[in-house]
């Protein structure tokens, strides 16, 4: 059964094909509006695989942001301490969320998947009022300003497009991430989502499986929010407003389940529609949550089903 | 003393506050096995209801309550008919559909009536003094009428033909549908009641605290506290727990000032969820 499971599929490499697009972006162009979009996508792709790695067993997280801010906020303490190397900051950013998650993972997946959607949501709430309660850690409502940006191997990462390919690169390291553990737990990944039950009754200890992605989703969503914070130099508690786990959601549904390519294309997609909005930013969750009502009642695979049920049909007809 | 008595009697009145919107979540839940994402859009709804009949159409507030109520309850009943009810047995999708609803009600509700905050008073204003205690007569206002549908809802669940047929389908669907009870009637109309329970508490309490399109989410965080708390699905748990919510979030703001509050209360439902799983009267977990 395992030797069938190759390490990333194809829908993994052309997911990390398209980031990879967006590192060489810089070198074409130097549009400042090109720079924020690809800036946003890479920091919200990686929060939306954190929601997708959940949604791979039926289980809908809003805490990514509670996470980001764990992530951020570490990597701007740090940066206090003038501490910025960017792989030291990278495992710290990852590993603290997911350290974070442990516990809370064990205690919550044991029960039923609605005990899972509601305490991630009250999980964010609570993070923002954290922020805010804890001056002395956090700066409180004041944030923590001037975070100095990322070094790698001794360069500064200071110019915007140095930031834009440090976002890129992060973007595509959690992909790896996230293909990675989905690949490689495919199958019980797949049980659970089929019928967890079934899964449980065959011997599969389904929570564990559960806590183990809700972990890594955790440590994921911690990349984000350090890319989020070296983009922006500032950790504030705006910036993980538990408002936007929605958004990641609307992402990632709308994008697709089935495959780590929703995630991608989701968030691409949906990035740059909001930013047709312009100054009217604040509409774009009409659209998203009229978009989710679409997909749900009637394509069901979001964008990247509905294109592969296209291909599917002309292809089938060409035969 | 004082101070504790006038905590106290805060903490009773956002707890029946509370209870309205969590009795309408767990009834939901309970019957149709749906998480409503939703029940803060239909909280917000009824107050901008409300607010428009009274701004707008010069209506008394009661009767704008009114209106609020009813039309919160159309919009239920519409959406579970024709959305929800395609989907009813899929969690994730009737969840993900309730989340669309909210986020079309409150950009829509941002789109007509713009981001700030409406101008929208308590008809009743002054305060009570009894001895050396002092009760906002709003605060009073509020608390009989959220009692009185606290009753009202009680009596149709338990001493009418429809409560009775809703709660069989929430002990068991398969045996209450064999019995002849229909839920595509009842289910719409279930969520109806619940959607309209969140539009009366919407255009009861935005008034006195405040009405603009983000004020969906706290309520929603506060429903889902409570109703894990109380046990999800069961209606004696829902309306206990948000009695210990309201009585909690009034002492700590009293006592300590700012949202402590809401801390120790997501403290206090961890703790619950590792020893006692099912909530404070909760029986069975229902499967979802």
């Amino acid at each position: 059964m395992r030797s069938r499971i190759s390490l990333l599929g194809w829908a993994e490499l052309v997911a990390l094909l398209l980031l990879a697009v967006g590192f060489i972006a810089p070198m074409v162009t130097r549009s400042v509006l090109v720079y924020s979009i690809l800036n946003q996508i890479f920091i919200d792709v990686i929060a939306a695989e954190s929601v997708w790695i959940m949604l791979r067993m039926n289980l809908l997280s809003f805490a990514t942001p509670a996470f980001m801010a764990i992530g951020g906020y570490t990597v701007a303490i740090a940066g206090q301490y003038n501490i910025t190397d960017a792989f030291l900051m990278s495992t710290a950013a990852f590993v603290l969320p997911a350290l974070v998650a442990i516990p809370l993972g064990a205690l919550v997946l044991r029960l039923r998947g609605t005990y899972f959607v509601l305490v991630t949501f009250v999980l964010s709430q609570i993070m923002q009022l954290l922020l805010f309660e804890t001056p002395g850690l956090t700066g409180g409502s004041n944030g923590i300003a001037g975070v100095p940006p990322v070094t790698l191997l001794g360069t500064e990462m200071g110019s915007n497009r140095l930031v834009l390919q440090f976002a890129c690169g992060l973007a595509i390291l959690a992909t790896l991430i996230t293909g990675l553990l989905t690949r490689w737990f495919r199958q019980h990944f797949a049980a659970i989502e089929e019928n967890e039950i079934l899964a449980e009754s065959l011997g599969l200890v389904v929570w564990r499986y559960k806590a183990l992605g809700f972990v890594v989703a955790a440590g994921v969503a911690g990349l984000a929010g350090y890319s989020l914070v070296n983009m922006l130099l500032t950790a504030h508690p705006t910036s993980f407003d538990s408002a936007t786990s929605v958004d990641f959601i609307a992402y990632t549904i709308i994008g697709g389940r089935a495959s780590i390519l929703g995630p991608v294309l989701g968030t691409g997609a949906l990035v740059y529609a909001t930013n047709l909005f312009g100054t009217h930013g604040q509409y774009a969750q009409g659209l998203y949550g009229v978009l989710i009502l679409v997909v749900v009642l009637a394509a069901r695979g979001g964008i990247v089903g509905t294109i592969a049920a296209v291909w599917r049909r002309l292809s089938g007809r060409r035969s | 003393m004082e101070q504790f008595l006038q905590a106290a009697i805060i903490g009773v009145s956002l707890g029946a506050q509370y209870a309205l919107l969590a009795l309408g979540f767990t009834l939901i839940f309970g019957i149709l096995g749906v998480v409503n994402f939703s029940h803060g859009g239909f909280y917000m709804l009824g107050g901008y209801v409300a607010y428009s009949c009274v701004a707008g159409l010069g209506l008394p507030y009661p009767l704008a309550v009114l209106v609020a109520v009813l039309a919160t309850g159309a919009l239920g009943w519409v959406f579970e008919l024709f959305l929800l009810e395609r989907l009813v047995d899929d969690h994730l999708a009737t969840l993900m559909l309730t989340l669309g609803l909210y986020l079309v009600i409150s950009t829509g509700l941002l789109t007509i009536f713009g981001p700030l905050s409406m101008e929208f008073a308590f008809p009743v204003t002054g305060a009570l003094h009894v001895g050396p205690i002092y009760v906002p007569r709003e605060n009073l206002v509020v608390l009989v009428v959220c009692l009185a549908a606290i009753a009202a809802l009680w009596l149709v669940l338990y001493r009418t033909d429809l409560g009775r047929g809703l709660r069989a389908l929430a002990d068991d669907r398969a045996v209450a549908m064999a019995q002849g009870l229909r839920p595509k009637l009842l289910f719409p109309l279930a969520f109806a009641i619940a959607t309209g329970l969140a539009g009366l508490t919407g255009a009861l309490v935005t008034p006195i605290l405040s009405l603009s399109p983000g004020v969906g989410d706290p309520v929603l965080a506060t429903s889902f506290l409570t109703v894990i708390l109380g046990g999800l699905g069961s209606l004696e748990g829902a309306a206990l727990a948000a009695f210990v919510v309201g009585i909690v979030e009034a002492f700590s703001s009293v006592y300590f000032g700012g949202s402590i509050g809401a801390l120790v209360l997501f403290v206090l439902v961890l703790l619950l969820l590792v020893f006692r799983p099912t909530g404070l009267l909760g029986r069975t977990v229902r499967g979802a």
